[in-house]
């Protein structure tokens, strides 16, 4: 490769790529030519200098998701103690249940449950080596978000009409 | 020049992942066999999340005996200790490596990981007793 007309290539898209915002400028790292370096940034920037992706809001979403649904475990072993048990255990988890905060955290956890299922499945598809392209990564994360809110509500209709 | 090797060519993913390659990497060394119990449960939870969250769905407000009558029947009974087990363990694998990526102190992190095997297995011991005794107690 000739070394002239890479350098030259090189500091084109170098000098193209140095649009810093003033607050930004002090803290960044320069080049030997005193020139800023701009780094990936990490999502803990966010939403500050991280732009909004899909793809990485419906991963912490599947892990926020993952972690309701584990301390969701806690009330279904609750649930199912309860009915073993019979008596006053049933029902105080039955008032529970029927409550309003209860029937607000049956809502969640199947949101979380019908979201974590359908970005599971996405996942898997993943880990088989397909879906990787960004633009499809992205229409199959819109299509994760469209089958929640569908299951979601197919659910609660059929639980009212119920 | 090296041309990166794409990511929709699922030939290259599968050979940049292949079992002799990978099989000793990971924490631990047994990475992988936490990875496999993740997706094959999470395979399983497919179909049994499905049908759980169906029943549960129509049981969750019903009356003791409606309750206690479907799972003590043989399918509900199987079907929800299975699902139970299959999404303790997949929970297990998953807080793990929550715990891996946010606690950074040894004695810490050892002690929430102790913390969490001791609740996800007291969870699956208890909800399997409960539905065995509904199942056994007919």
């Amino acid at each position: 490769m000739p070394t002239a007309t890479s350098a030259a290539s090189n500091t084109k898209t170098q000098e193209k790529r140095t649009v810093v915002t003033p607050t930004r400028a002090g803290s960044d790292p320069k080049t030997s030519d005193q020139r800023t370096v701009q780094r990936p940034l990490s999502p803990f920037m966010f939403p500050t200098w991280y732009r909004f992706q899909i793809t990485s809001a419906l991963s912490i979403l599947h892990r926020i998701t993952g972690i309701g649904l584990a301390l969701g475990s806690i009330l279904l072993a609750w649930w199912l103690i309860a009915v073993a048990a019979g008596g006053e255990l049933f029902a105080a988890t039955h008032a529970f249940i029927a409550s309003p905060i209860g029937m607000l955290l049956l809502l969640l956890w199947s949101i979380a449950f019908f979201y974590h299922l359908c970005n599971g499945i996405r996942h898997l598809a993943w880990d088989a080596g397909h879906g990787f392209e960004l633009r499809t990564a992205a229409r199959s994360g819109f299509a994760v978000i469209a089958a929640t809110v569908l299951l979601t509500v197919l659910a609660w209709l059929y639980v009212l009409v119920a | 020049m090296k041309k990166p090797r794409s990511l929709s060519n699922p030939a290259a993913l599968r050979d940049a992942t292949v079992l002799r390659h990978v099989s000793q990497l990971g924490s631990a060394r047994d990475g992988l066999r936490e990875w496999r119990l993740q997706r094959l449960t999470a395979l399983a939870l497919v179909p049994l999340g499905l049908y759980f969250a169906a029943s549960m769905l129509w049981l969750a407000t019903s009356d003791r005996m409606t309750a206690a009558a479907w799972l003590g029947s043989p399918i509900p009974a199987l079907l929800v200790m299975l699902f139970v087990v299959a999404a303790l363990a997949h929970a297990l694998v998953g807080l793990r490596s929550v715990l891996l990526d946010y606690v950074h102190t040894r004695a810490r992190r050892l002690a929430a990981d102790l913390f969490v095997r001791a609740v996800v297995v007291i969870l699956a011991g208890a909800s399997v007793l409960a539905v065995l005794k509904l199942f056994l107690g007919r």
